[in-house]
């Protein structure tokens, strides 16, 4: 039942060294299957770095990170997890379609076979006639949702997302949103999503952590009891504005609840 | 026909320009009244160029096969080098500092020190000397493609549990393309121009460096200057060669 399981990890950065950072400190958390989760929170909080630790792109100083019922190395090198960056990360000399393509040539997949699931992805993001397009020919939603359809590409129980909506505009972004429900009710992936902004870790959630820095570690939990049926009326429901103001509180600490938000909340 | 007529286009300000000029020089040497050994008039450089056109395509011939060999020479050398600089990173400093004083120098006064290491009729100092001119060019941009990757693509790669190998087949050496066709962009003119330049300190007379300073020590201005326009002609020949071949390359992802 426990797709991600972290255990009093602590991640220090430059050990022993003038610049030693300690970004994490004693961060335990679980995430269910199908579970959608966010890590909020100030910059330097830690959580990307919490990401890159599921994702084994970075080793625990201390703690246990035990992904899908492996060691996350072990999870890393199954590939159960597909990942999704602020830049989409496409990469400009492949198409559209051989980008999508290209986690399934790294298994050793067959042509045939990549070029199918290609095909099924680029239709579960909508893009199908895109399929022999340049990622330059594309808008910057287009090649977020695309980045989308790789990371899914091998239908992984579990993605991770750093962020990846942030260097959209707010018309784009809240259509991604709602894209992204769309297509995890569509594959029951489990979702672990680094955000900055309070309304889309509170949409798109079961639940959301909240974060704070030196040393990173988590502050406070907020269940959102939205429902699995969420849709542009869902920003407008009384449940949506009380627990936007429950991570809002859990960001401010109790001290400055009536002083204005921090710089990085949007 | 629609893109046959957009090239007359932008090429027609470019003829009328080259016209306009050549016939203001052609008029300034005759109003003038100019020497020889002044200035000479295009039509005197023509008819030494169509009059002498087996001697002037003979040594444009020598330079341009040492141009041609050097280039080519350097380029897989430099390529070469370049996947060991990125793959060992210290050695990155042994050699950035070697090729920055190289290029602080005209390296061409090498030719002169290489001269001396082979038969006076050699043509293997000039074209060692166009391989070490393009070896660096080609060696810095294509090592900087290869390292120069996106953390972004990297990460990526990693999340999908990629070696080594898979990064340097799917990431860098695409990542690297374009810098080595503006690399060839570069080191295509630049090996011409030390093809020439290397035969002015000895060897046989037989390139068209040579035969432009045995020209103008013998007052043989015309004779001269038709030397330099094969020389003209052949590095725009270069330069159209690895345009060509950049083009070849973007095929697929035009801008």
């Amino acid at each position: 039942m426990t797709a991600v399981s972290i255990r009093n990890v602590s991640k220090v950065f430059n050990q022993g060294k003038p610049n030693q950072v300690e970004a994490l400190r004693d961060v335990s958390l679980e995430v269910k299957r199908g579970e959608f989760v966010s890590l909020i929170g100030p910059s330097g909080c830690g959580k990307s770095t919490l990401l890159r630790l599921i994702a084994n792109l970075l080793e625990a100083s201390s703690g246990d990170v035990v992904v899908n019922d492996k060691s996350a190395a072990q999870a890393r090198l199954d590939q159960d997890y597909g990942m999704a960056f602020q830049q989409a990360g496409l990469f400009e000399w492949r198409t559209v379609q051989k980008n999508i393509e290209l986690p399934l040539e790294l298994k050793g997949w067959d042509k045939p076979d990549r070029a199918a699931r290609a095909k099924e992805m680029l239709q579960l993001v909508q893009l199908p006639e895109f399929a022999d397009h340049y990622p330059w020919q594309l808008s910057g939603g287009m090649q977020q949702r695309i980045a989308i359809a790789r990371a899914l590409a091998a239908h992984p129980p579990l993605l991770l997302m750093d962020e990846p909506f942030g260097a959209l505009d707010e018309m784009t972004r809240e259509y991604m949103q709602g894209e992204l429900l769309r297509i995890c009710a569509a594959t029951g992936s489990t979702v672990v999503f680094v955000t900055h902004s309070i309304p889309e870790a509170v949409y798109l959630s079961n639940r959301v952590v909240v974060m704070s820095p030196r040393p990173g570690r988590i502050t406070k939990t907020v269940d959102v009891s939205l429902g699995a049926d969420r849709n542009e009326d869902t920003r407008n429901r009384t449940t949506f504005f009380e627990a936007i103001t429950a991570v809002r509180e859990g960001l401010r600490g109790m001290h400055a609840a009536h002083v204005g938000l921090g710089n990085d909340d949007r | 026909m629609n893109r046959a007529r957009s090239f007359f286009a932008r090429a027609l300000p470019a003829a009328v320009f080259g016209v306009l000029f050549l016939g203001f020089w052609e008029w300034a040497v005759r109003f003038f009244a100019l020497k020889p050994y002044f200035l000479t008039a295009p039509s005197a450089i023509w008819q030494q160029f169509t009059g002498n056109f087996s001697l002037v395509r003979d040594a444009a011939t020598v330079s341009g096969a040492n141009a041609l060999v050097g280039l080519v020479a350097g380029t897989v050398l430099g390529i070469a080098m370049s996947f060991v600089l990125s793959r060992f990173g210290f050695l990155n400093q042994l050699i950035t500092p070697l090729a920055v004083a190289l290029n602080a120098v005209p390296i061409f006064v090498l030719v002169a020190v290489l001269n001396n290491m082979y038969s006076i009729t050699s043509e293997i100092p000039r074209r060692i000397m166009v391989a070490l001119v393009v070896y660096f060019i080609v060696l810095v941009n294509v090592a900087r493609g290869l390292t120069q990757v996106s953390q972004t693509h990297v990460e990526l790669m990693r999340s999908y549990a990629a070696s080594d190998v898979a990064i340097l087949r799917k990431v860098r050496i695409p990542n690297a393309l374009p810098f080595l066709f503006v690399s060839l962009k570069i080191a295509a003119p630049a090996a011409v121009i030390t093809a020439f330049v290397s035969e002015y300190f000895g060897g046989s007379q037989n390139g068209l460096g040579s035969r432009i300073s045995s020209n103008i020590a013998n007052s043989k201005n015309a004779a001269a200057w038709a030397y330099v326009l094969a020389a003209c002609l052949l590095g725009l020949l270069f330069y159209i060669f690895s345009v060509v071949l950049e083009s070849l390359n973007r095929k697929g992802e035009a801008r």
